[in-house]
This record gives structure tokens, C-alpha cells and sequence, in this order.
């Protein structure tokens, strides 16, 4: 006797179809999982025998064999559960119906038999919708998040005995599909920090929304105390709201760790991992590959504060993420890929002490001291860093002074402008911000004018500066024009630029 | 005797014989002839049965490693320079304990018309200090001056720079072995101040930097110098040490003053105290050899004309008029640089000159910019930007800008 059900497992952010199929034969007693289970999986068989029972109905004695197809894949998690539940009593005759055709189950049972949620369900819906499934049936705390993708119907369920009442219901199936969702992104981005916290420090204010609104990767050089930390905070308050892709994307990596509410993320991620992280928790991986901070950090921030701290095998890692805005994560032949296009905050002091620089607080390290240092950033990364900014501390002065001070809100609304110019510019194409385009743009936007060509050639000359150097300094040019809503980079511009280039910090 | 054959004689007397350095300076100065020396100590010791054997040197123990040492030289292009030779610096012949050999490595030490100065600091300076050592050494070299200097991090390293740019050459005295890159940081520094320049030093290949080798350094920096620049020192700073042997060899000595609250002034302003002299310009430093400068043997070698009327005070003048665009320093410069910057772009606003006026010759914030011109954040940073890209101002510390003099 065979029955088959559909359900799905995930491969890093991806979820891929599972048959789980079942046979009942007659013989010793028994109940084997086969196709790569992992431990999870295989102590699914106590609790399904606890909450099949447990629901009223009978566990067959008979020897049962399940398999998970393709059986070369290595499955874990514990969504299997209900499908196999529903497999068993439609297979021994307990259960009947016609959906089970063009349903597909995901679901972890309780010995009392009721539905707990699963992680990694945003994949799994999009791609039983994929597939074209009539019907999915999910725990129902999971159903704030599964009904985001709007073609396919779900059904959410409290229990074993829940389901199969629906399963049953042959006419009424409709009225348990979950219709109650919409987007809404409007009220929902509300911080208790705000930009107008900030006093004094205008440049670093400039420069920080001009690198929200290019998404250029950003340094803070300052002692002790000077806002670094603070400034990178409430950079999250001005970027724009996430569109309602985004979210999904952003939703589906959440979706894979374990976290407290099940549903849709509409704001930005800010992570800010501690130095002493591992290189697995900051790019991810794991025997079965896990995202790390960058992935987490996907359309929003990672600021990794004390950069000098990490270990160059951290900020090494970095580089190939950042310039491919997507990590590769290879374990037993799969490659598993997570996104990861976030906005890399570094922050650090200027030397051991932390005072070099400063005016009032005499800096204590010597120049070997200082250079040994900055030797330990390594020069690749350094590079892909589109604006460095020197953060002073503040004078007592500028404490007290409270007025013309932007918040939060204000700066947004320019942001937001920059975000639209740019999303036109790069219409289907593969990038989004200005910060990720190649030389084809490049090259474009410098061709018309023969000051900002005379101007680049002075920058070049004067500050060392490497042809890297150059296109990045075009590429926030190109994001202020954007801000001021210019249809060319004008000389103004890549003059402003400059300023958020350190040539020699040093 | 050739000079290779006495150079051969004095390192077997000193390395082989035991014959202390001094004892042979002793009797050189006596006599003012090196054969004479050489017999006079080759006749009277026999080959001593105890070999040299230095611990902190393990470079060559026999005879015959002797000429290992002399392989090694010619194949490192290093040459010895000793004391009887013309081409040793004639200024070091004359102190108390001359090294009576140099080893040497770039030809520039062999250049005897030119005067040597030395400017030395602290290996741990300020912005100021490097760019005060880097002015001075660029001016010096410019004038003809040979910079003379200890090949250390800080204001050293800066005071080779800029003469190694300016006039592609300059002299670096070493505490150590002629073949041992000390500190490490400086090795293009090192690399490119053989090509032009020299290397200078009087301890055997692969000596280590010891603590006692860097005042006797100290002792040739000045002893080959006119006079010596201390442009940042603190307390117990080795360029302390070198003032003061520079004072006992009747050397001139020059502090450059700093903040009096900087403990890395603290040195310089106790030489002044004492009696250095106090350096704001190169024309401070050129009075003290007058009688030089108009010593013919060194006049030719000096890049600028002196007025022959032999009046003293018009000196001082008659440098300036030559080698700078000004007469009256501060009035005339600024009027020049503000008609260079209306050159430089024709601005349409007066938002440029406003800046301009805001930021002056002491460090002023970027805030205090802000507050003052009432101009906007983007503007301000526009105009600082193209200030700064032109060098007529230049960003200090951090977000403080001021006026480039």
C-alpha cells in the first residue's frame, strides 16, 4: 500500500519540493524514516504516534516506512510531522479526502497533537506557489508570514484534529483560507532615536545621509565618545522604507532563525555584531548552512563597531560579500546562497590610545604604535570602502546649542527622492544603488563635462588617489547629484566628494 | 700606502690587534700621519694570540675572516672612509674622538664643498614637528645645505624626505651595522637615500641596534655638521643628546619652539633657555654663517647670491628677495593668494571669498565655519574641498581647517 503527500525543505533561503511517501505492509510492528533524516526528523516518529493517538484516532500496528524524496538530500527540521501524520491515517484508512492532491503540509506536532510553527515558511509558501499547490496547509501561528504570497491559498491550522477537520469539510475548504492580510508600511517604522539627537558633527550628518542614499559603505574614524556609535544608530532612521519585496526578501532570511513572532519585517535590519563573533556567525554557514550577520543585515545595516578589533580573518571574509552582494556558502555538494546587499558601517579610533587627532586629549601612542595600527586593517577592504570620515569630538559649546537641527523624518524625505532616481536609472538591471555600479556607468556619467575631468585629474594627482579611488569618488558624486535631484554630475559635486575621502589618515 | 691597503691595516688593528679606537685617534692627532700611526702601533704590538671576539658582533673572528669583510663590502658596494682621507667629512675630523673609519654607502658623503646640517627630533613628533622638519630640510636643501640626519622614525625620516626630494640627496648616520634596516618602517626611506644620498656609520656589518651605539651616532651627526636643528624634542630625547655634544664641539644649536603645554617641546625650549638659538625661519639658521656663506670655498656650492658690500645687515634681506615672490612676508602673500584664487576659477558668488576670510592662519573648526559664514553644510564642504584641492587651505587634526602659510 503506497500513499504519497507533498512538502517541501529548504536549501539555505530556497525551499525545494519533498514527496514524503509512505508504505504499510504487514509484519513485525515498526516505523522507519528514511531519505537523510537528520535527528529532528527521526524522532518526529514519538511524537507522531503520541499526537495521533492523542487526537482520538489509531496508530496502525504494522510495519510503516516512510521516505523523503529525493532521498540523496539531506533533510533536518521538524516540518515533517504533519505529513507524515496525515499520511499514516489516510493510508490505514482513517482519513479521506480530495486535497490532498493539490495541497501541500508543513507542520510540527505537539504530543497533544497540536501545530507548532516552523521556521524558513515565507520559502516554502512561494514555492508551493510556485508549483501551482491549490492549498497550503501550515501551523497557524505561522500564517501572519505564509500570507504574504498571494497566490496560493493557506490554511491555517491549530491542531492534528483541526486540519483533518478541514481536510474533510469537502465544500466548505474556502472559509478556512486566511484573507485578513495586507501590506501597510506607513506607521510601522517608528524609532525612538532621531537624527536631531546629534549636535554639532554637520559633515559626518552630510556624509551619512549621503551614503544611506547611494548605500555607500562608510568609515568613522574618532576618539572615544565622539558619536560614532550613536550616528551609525540612528543612520537606520533615515533610510526609506522597505518596499514590499524587500520585505520578503528580508522575511525569508528571518524566517530561517529561530525568532519570537512569525510575521512579516518592515523594518530596515540594524545588526551589530560584537568583534569576538565567529567567522561562521558573521558570514554564515554551519553543517547545515545557516545565514551569518551580513545575510541578516540584508537591506539594512551592518555596522561592525571597534573594526580595528576584528580579526583580519573576519574583515578578509568581508570582501568577496561585499563585492557580490550574495554569499556562497558550499557544504556536502550544495552551495547554498544568501543574499547579503547591506550598508557596511565601520567604526574605529585613530590609534591605540584613541586621542590622535584630538585637540584636547594628547594622544599617548608612538608613531610605530599608530602605524602598526592601521597595518592591521588590511589595505583590500580599506578600498572598497566608498567615503571615510573623520569624526572630532565635540566642543562644549555645541552641547548646549539646539536649533536648526534636522530630524529624522526630514532627511528621510531626501533620502527617499535619491532612492527614486536611482530605482528609474537602474530599472531592470541587476543593481539597485549607486554604490554598486560598474564602469559602464562610470564612464557614462564622467564623458560630458570637461571641468569635472579637470577636476578628477587634480584629485588624482593631488591625493594619491587609485583608479578605484577615483570611480568610487564618481560614484558618490553621482549620489549627491542624486540628493539635489541633478541630471548631470557637475565639478560641485565631485568637489563636495572629496571631502568624504581620507587620502592619508595617517 | 694605498688608502685600501690602510683601511685594511686600521680594521686589523682595531679588530684583530685589539687596539682601542682612541689610543689611535691619540696618537694621530699627534702626529697628523696615518702611516706613521699604523707603523707606530704594527711595530710595537705582535700579532696578539687572543683573537677578537666580540659578542654582540659574531661578523668575523680570524684573520682570514678579514678578508671576508672586505669581500663583503666590495660586493655590497660599501667603501671605507678614513680619517686621512680627503673625502672624509672635514668637520668630524676635527672632534674630540673622530671614528678613525666610516663604512659608507651612497657617494653623497664624498660631496666635501657642501656645508652639512643636521636637523633631529623626536621619534614620536607632532604634525608640526613633521612639517616644520620637512619646511626646514626642503628650504635647507634648496639652499644648498646637505641634510644631515639619524635615519629614525619621526622627525628624521621627515627631515630625509623632504631633502631626498628636494635636492635628491642627504646623509643618514646609522647605530647600526651598515646592512641592518633600522627601524624597519623606513626601509623605502632606506632604499632610496642610497641611491643619491649616503649611509653613514662606524659599527661593523650586522651589529644589532644597541642601546650605546646611538650616542655615539649622536657624536657624528653633529661632529659632521655646522649646526644642528632640534625641531621637537622632548625631555630625555636623544636629540637632546646630540645639542649637547654639538654644543661641546662648538656646533651651532637651534630649537624650534613649540606649544608650551606640548611635553614634545619640552626639550627645545630648554635649549633655548640655555642659550640655542630660536628657529622660525630659515634666515634665523643662514645668520649664524654668514662667515661661511661668504667663505668662497663654500659660497659656489650655496644655490643664492650674496650682496658683496659686505654690509651684515642687509643679509638677512637680500636671501629673501631672491628666493621668495615677497618683500614684506605676510601683506604681500596674502594679497597674492587672494588674487590667485580669483584667478584659479572664476567664482560667480562671494560665498568663495566669505570662506576664505572665515578660516585663518589658526586652526578653526568646521562648525565654527558654519556658524560664522551662515552658509549651508554642502556649501561650506564645496568650498573647503576646492581650497583644499587648490593648497590654499588644508584640513588639520580632525574637521579643523587652516590657512596654508
Amino acid at each position: 500500500m503506497f500513499f504519497k503527500i507533498d512538502s517541501f525543505a529548504l536549501i539555505g533561503i530556497e525551499a525545494i519540493k519533498v514527496n514524503v511517501e509512505i508504505h504499510i505492509s504487514n509484519g513485525m510492528p515498526s516505523f522507519t524514516i528514511v531519505g537523510l533524516p537528520d535527528k529532528s526528523i527521526n524522532e518526529a516518529r514519538d511524537r507522531v504516534k503520541a499526537s495521533i493517538i492523542n487526537s482520538g484516532f489509531k496508530f496502525p500496528m504494522k510495519k510503516i516506512i516512510i521516505n523523503l524524496s529525493p532521498a540523496d538530500l539531506r533533510k533536518e527540521g521538524s516540518f515533517y510531522d504533519l505529513p507524515i501524520a496525515l499520511a499514516i491515517l489516510a493510508l490505514s484508512g482513517q482519513i479521506s479526502s480530495d486535497f490532498f492532491n493539490c495541497s501541500s503540509f508543513i507542520g510540527e506536532l505537539s504530543l497533544d497533537g497540536g501545530l507548532d510553527p516552523v521556521k524558513g515558511i515565507l520559502s516554502m509558501t512561494q514555492k508551493a506557489a510556485e508549483i501551482k499547490k491549490k492549498y497550503f496547509f501550515i501551523p497557524e501561528s505561522n500564517i501572519n508570514e505564509a500570507a504574504l504570497i498571494k497566490d496560493i491559498s493557506i490554511i491555517g491550522c491549530k491542531n492534528l484534529k483541526n486540519c483533518i477537520e478541514i481536510l474533510k469539510n469537502k465544500n466548505e475548504i474556502d472559509k478556512y483560507v486566511y484573507k485578513n492580510f495586507e501590506f501597510k508600511n506607513d506607521n510601522l517604522n517608528k524609532f525612538d532615536i532621531d537624527f536631531s539627537e546629534i549636535k554639532g558633527q554637520y559633515r559626518a550628518k552630510r556624509a551619512m545621509e549621503i551614503a544611506v542614499s547611494g548605500m555607500h559603505n562608510i568609515l568613522l574614524i574618532g576618539p572615544p565618545g565622539s558619536g560614532k556609535s550613536m550616528l551609525a544608530q540612528r543612520a537606520i532612521t533615515i533610510m526609506p522604507d522597505l518596499n514590499f519585496d524587500e520585505s520578503i526578501e528580508v522575511t525569508k532570511i528571518y524566517s530561517l532563525i529561530k525568532r519570537k513572532k512569525y510575521e512579516l519585517i518592515t523594518k530596515r535590519p540594524y545588526r551589530n555584531p560584537h568583534h569576538t563573533i565567529s567567522e561562521t556567525g558573521l558570514i554564515g554557514g554551519g553543517v547545515y548552512p545557516k545565514p551569518g550577520e551580513i545575510s541578516l543585515a540584508h537591506r539594512g545595516i551592518l555596522f561592525l563597531d571597534e573594526f580595528s578589533e576584528f580579526s583580519s580573518k573576519h574583515s578578509e571574509a568581508l570582501r568577496q560579500p561585499l563585492e557580490n552582494k550574495s554569499i556562497a556558502i558550499t557544504r556536502n555538494n550544495l552551495s547554498y546562497r544568501f543574499p547579503c546587499s547591506f550598508m557596511l558601517i565601520l567604526a574605529m579610533n585613530p590609534c591605540f590610545c584613541g586621542y590622535y587627532g584630538d585637540e584636547s586629549r594628547k594622544c599617548k601612542c608612538s608613531m610605530r604604535e599608530i602605524e602598526r595600527y592601521w597595518k592591521k586593517i588590511s589595505g583590500p577592504i580599506l578600498d572598497r570602502i566608498d567615503m571615510q570620515i573623520k569624526i572630532p569630538r565635540l566642543k562644549e559649546e555645541l552641547f548646549l546649542k539646539n536649533k536648526d537641527i534636522e530630524n529624522s523624518s526630514t532627511i528621510k524625505e531626501r533620502v527617499k527622492k535619491a532612492f527614486l532616481i536611482q530605482s528609474e536609472r537602474y530599472k531592470g538591471k541587476e543593481i539597485n544603488y549607486n554604490s554598486e555600479a560598474g564602469p559602464e556607468y562610470i564612464n557614462n556619467w564622467i564623458n560630458q563635462d570637461k571641468d569635472l575631468k579637470k577636476i578628477l585629474a587634480d584629485f588624482s594627482k593631488k591625493a594619491l588617489m587609485t583608479a578605484r579611488g577615483i570611480s568610487s569618488l564618481i560614484k558618490i558624486s553621482r549620489t549627491i547629484a542624486d540628493l539635489e535631484g541633478a541630471n548631470e554630475i557637475s565639478a560641485d559635486h565631485a568637489i563636495e566628494a572629496f571631502q568624504y575621502k581620507i587620502s592619508n589618515i595617517i | 700606502m694605498e688608502n685600501n691597503e690602510i683601511n685594511l691595516n686600521i680594521l686589523k688593528l682595531f679588530y684583530n690587534l685589539k687596539i682601542k679606537p682612541s689610543d689611535f685617534i691619540n696618537i694621530y692627532k699627534n702626529n697628523k700621519n696615518i702611516e706613521e700611526t699604523l707603523d707606530y702601533f704594527l711595530k710595537n704590538k705582535k700579532n696578539s694570540p687572543k683573537l677578537f671576539n666580540d659578542k654582540n658582533n659574531n661578523f668575523f673572528q680570524t684573520e682570514k675572516d678579514l678578508n671576508l669583510l672586505m669581500q663583503y663590502f666590495f660586493k655590497n658596494a660599501v667603501f671605507i672612509l678614513n680619517i686621512n682621507q680627503k673625502e672624509y667629512p672635514e668637520f668630524l675630523r676635527e672632534i674630540y674622538f673622530p671614528p678613525p673609519i666610516l663604512f659608507c654607502k651612497g657617494e653623497k658623503i664624498k660631496d666635501t664643498d657642501n656645508l652639512k646640517i643636521a636637523i633631529v627630533g623626536t621619534r614620536n613628533c607632532s604634525d608640526y614637528g613633521k612639517e616644520v622638519a620637512a619646511y626646514l630640510s626642503k628650504e635647507l636643501s634648496k639652499i644648498g645645505f646637505i641634510v644631515v640626519s639619524g635615519m629614525a622614525l619621526g622627525i628624521d625620516a621627515e627631515a630625509h624626505k623632504a631633502a631626498i626630494k628636494e635636492s635628491g640627496g642627504s646623509i643618514g648616520v646609522l647605530g647600526t651595522g651598515i646592512d641592518i634596516q633600522y627601524p624597519y618602517e623606513n626601509k623605502n626611506l632606506f632604499e632610496e637615500i642610497i641611491k643619491n644620498g649616503s649611509l653613514v656609520t662606524e659599527f661593523l656589518p650586522k651589529t644589532q641596534p644597541l642601546k650605546n651605539n646611538f650616542p655615539a651616532r649622536n657624536r657624528i651627526i653633529s661632529g659632521m655638521s655646522i649646526g644642528v636643528i632640534v625641531v621637537e624634542a622632548g625631555d630625555k630625547s636623544g636629540a637632546i643628546v646630540t645639542a649637547k655634544t654639538a654644543i661641546k664641539e662648538n656646533r651651532e644649536v637651534f630649537a624650534v619652539p613649540g606649544n608650551i603645554f606640548s611635553e614634545k617641546s619640552k626639550g627645545c625650549h630648554s635649549l633655548i633657555k640655555c642659550g640655542a638659538k630660536l628657529v622660525e625661519d630659515v634666515d634665523d639658521i643662514l645668520e649664524e654663517f654668514k662667515n661661511y656663506i661668504k667663505d668662497p670655498v663654500y659660497n659656489k656650492s650655496l644655490n643664492f647670491n650674496i650682496n658683496n658690500n659686505n654690509d651684515d645687515d642687509n643679509f638677512k634681506l637680500d636671501y629673501f628677495k631672491k628666493n621668495y615672490f615677497f618683500e614684506n612676508k605676510s601683506k604681500d602673500k596674502k594679497n597674492k593668494s587672494l588674487n590667485n584664487i580669483r584667478n584659479l576659477i572664476n567664482f560667480s558668488d562671494d560665498d568663495y571669498l566669505k570662506i576664505y576670510n572665515c578660516v585663518g592662519y589658526k586652526e578653526k573648526s568646521l562648525e565654527e565655519i558654519i556658524s560664522s559664514s551662515g552658509l549651508g553644510i554642502k556649501k561650506v564642504l564645496q568650498i573647503l574641498s576646492f581650497f583644499q584641492l587648490k593648497n590654499v587651505i588644508k584640513e588639520k587634526n580632525f574637521n579643523n581647517f587652516i590657512k596654508v602659510s
